[in-house]
């Protein structure tokens, strides 16, 4: 149903704007300030462990967020070497 | 209404299927959004309580079993099937109509059943009709997929039905409560494993990934709403605080974003992210107190509506392109604009960015787990909850709308379609903004934060660390965007074993088995036993010989006449026509050998 469809490949390279970039950033920045204006929930008592104090410190959802998803895609990638095979793969097999 | 007020509905849709099989096709199409909204009316005019006890192999049945929990369960699933019937307009197959009405009346039907047969018998109807809805694609990568899922499914029916006869034995009881299921531990093993496969719990849950994305455009959303939400459903039912789910509702939630980040397909990355909510509700009826429940049956309420919405865009994208694949997609935001924003307000649901259902319902999990001090499993949930972010919430459309513009143009998705995709992303953003209505159906009341005021002024602590934690997500997948670089790959998953590591048993097995059985044909057929065969003919003349070599010797000493009263006494005992002088001195012989060692032992 493409009306063209014998466009020739273009290849995948994702690629995103600058203006988008700086939205980006600017909505990053905005989420940071706003928890210098909003006192924060506090999840665990500081007393339980470090981590959980830790749980309740400035900036700890940002560093949780950058870092999962950073570890989540490193982790694909590594975990992809290993996992990922040809679409064909199981052609084979019933 | 009285006649509404007791019948199961569940069976209003099942007999109603089969009343629409008869009617021509714009009727069918119809009749099967006039019984979804039926059956939402019917479930509201139904009171608390049990009724319908017909009896059956000397057990009374209840069919109808009516509370806050069933009732909320029954609603989304009613209201799911009539967003997802008026979608599928365009959806002329037969088949495909009364499988979708027999499947969501068999899962209406566990939702409702107050005794495990019950319960047992809409199971295994429930998988039977969703199988003929990834049939229904009539490809031969859905027949193979169609025919590895209904042995999953009866595979995990069978371990169900053993626990549930254990439990029938062990307390006398058919009831399907908690009490009786969890009684007999060895029942409740099997009954668990039962219920988790159909959950899809890792690692019982490549069933999932491998069937659904192989399934008509129609059926997809069915089968994205049901088998694994009845799941949630009895383990709500049957297992609440059992702590074992807890550690298993984590791992499916890491799970199913990790290899969600692996996939190409659209649509193998939504079952993937269906692994991912459902380890959420898995995890909430693990930590099993009054919060987590009502967190649990909110989620999938919500869960169930934008997860049918993600679906329906995908199966839009599908159906006007005939491509599934990220490879293959891209910069269809401008010819499908419509269906992208339609399709993004499920993505954002799904991340429970503030403002939408996901926000009001998810967030009641992770806040019993805080509730009870569970901090590993509060930081997994929250980890997992960026994680849905990144692969449902920003990579499912971007790869799709946006990404590389590969040329495709397609036109706008077909009315029907946006009409239901419209409904859900309306109800999305309705309880996410105003979850009042869904709170007031909670099994348990959530706490005060029930309004818009409360939710988002009261506690705007709440929606600033929800944004922190999403914008930074966002953040990572553009920031490690050439890492997510898609290929036309798939990602082997627990299937494996059952795909090619059973192939591979199988060569091992006749490699090993059949090598075995060579050798024992050529060494024990072909040479042992035709040696034995010799041996014992020979061995008892030539025994006979040796002793009656001297006899003969000392009648007559010639040698030549010795060695022919030797081979006739071997050529007789081979054809067995010996004289009976000859054996009557043999068992003499060993009689008398007998009676020897006899006294020597005395």
């Amino acid at each position: 149903m493409s009306e063209t469809p014998e466009k020739p490949f273009v290849p995948d390279e994702p690629t995103v704007s600058r203006k988008f970039w700086i939205a980006l950033w600017l909505t990053c920045g905005v989420s940071v300030l706003l928890e210098l204006l909003v006192p924060r929930h506090v999840h665990f008592e500081s007393s339980d462990s470090a981590f959980a104090s830790a749980t309740n410190g400035f900036g700890f959802y940002v560093a949780l967020g950058f870092l999962a998803c950073s570890s989540a895609i490193l982790l694909a990638k590594g975990l992809g070497l290993l996992l990922k095979a040809k679409e064909n793969y199981y052609d084979d097999t019933p | 209404m009285t006649l509404l007020n007791s019948i199961p509905p569940g069976l209003i849709l099942i007999l109603g299927a089969i009343v629409l099989l008869l009617l021509p096709a714009t009727a069918r199409k119809a009749g099967a959004i006039a019984l979804a909204a039926l059956g939402f009316y019917a479930i509201s005019q139904l009171e608390d309580g049990e009724q319908l006890f017909p009896t059956l192999l000397g057990f009374k049945l209840t069919l109808l079993r009516v509370d806050a929990t069933s009732k909320a369960f029954g609603y989304i699933f009613t209201l799911c099937a009539f967003a997802a019937f008026i979608f599928s307009w365009h959806e002329k197959s037969r088949a495909e109509n009364t499988a979708a009405l027999v499947y969501v009346g068999s899962a209406l039907g566990v939702v409702f059943a107050g005794d495990m047969i019950t319960w047992y018998v809409c199971w295994e109807l429930m998988a039977i009709a969703s199988t003929f809805l990834i049939l229904a694609r009539k490809t031969e990568k859905s027949l193979k997929a169609a025919q590895r899922y209904i042995l999953v499914h009866l595979a995990g029916g069978l371990i169900l039905l053993t626990g549930i006869l254990l439990a029938i034995q062990a307390t006398g009881s058919i009831a399907f409560t908690s009490k009786v299921l969890t009684q007999n531990e060895m029942a409740k093993y099997f009954i668990l494993l039962g219920i988790l496969i159909n959950a899809a719990a890792v690692p019982f849950s490549s069933w999932l990934p491998d069937a659904y994305p192989e399934s008509t455009i129609m059926g997809g959303i069915f089968l994205s709403a049901y088998t694994t939400k009845t799941a949630v459903y009895t383990l709500i039912r049957g297992f609440p605080g059992e702590e074992l789910l807890i550690p298993i509702g984590c791992v499916m939630t890491l799970y199913g974003i990790i290899y969600a980040l692996l996939e190409n397909d659209m649509r193998r990355i939504l079952a993937y992210s269906i692994i991912n909510q459902v380890g959420f509700m898995v995890c909430g009826v693990g930590i099993g107190t009054n919060l987590a429940i009502a967190g649990v049956v909110a989620h999938a309420f919500c869960h169930i509506i934008y997860k049918a919405l993600l679906w329906m865009s995908a199966g839009a994208v599908l159906y006007r392109t005939g491509k599934s694949k990220c490879t293959e997609l891209g910069g269809l935001y401008k010819t499908m604009p419509i269906t992208m924003v339609l399709g993004t307000i499920g993505a954002l649901s799904i991340s429970s960015v503030p403002l939408t259902s996901g926000f009001v319902s998810k967030t009641l999990i992770v806040a019993a787990a805080e509730q009870q001090h569970y901090l590993w499993v509060w930081l997994v949930l929250e980890i997992a909850s960026a994680g849905v972010f990144l692969h449902a919430g920003i990579k499912f459309p971007y790869f799709v709308f946006f990404n590389v513009d590969r040329g495709l143009r397609p036109k706008e998705a077909p009315k029907p379609m946006l009409i239901g995709m419209g409904l859900l992303a309306f109800l999305c953003i309705y309880l996410g903004c105003h979850p009042t209505p869904l709170y007031d159906i909670l099994p348990f009341d959530p706490g005060e934060s029930k309004t818009f005021s409360a939710i988002y002024v009261d506690h705007f602590a709440n929606v600033v660390t929800m944004f922190q934690l999403l914008a930074f997500s966002a953040l990572a997948f553009f920031v490690f965007l050439p890492l997510l670089k898609r290929t036309p790959t798939i990602s082997i998953d627990f299937d494996w074993f059952y795909r090619k590591g059973a192939k591979w048993f199988f060569w091992m097995a006749d490699k090993s088995l059949n090598s075995l059985n060579a050798a024992a044909d050529k060494y024990v057929i072909k040479t042992f036993l035709p040696a034995l065969t010799r041996f014992a003919l020979v061995a008892p003349a030539a025994l006979t010989a040796m002793v009656l070599k001297p006899v003969w010797r000392a009648m007559d000493p010639d040698e030549a006449r010795l060695t022919k009263r030797r081979d006739e006494l071997v050529a007789k005992f081979t054809t067995g026509t010996f004289p009976i002088a000859y054996s009557a001195a043999c068992v003499l012989i060993i009689l008398s050998l007998l009676v020897l060692i006899g006294r020597t032992a005395d």
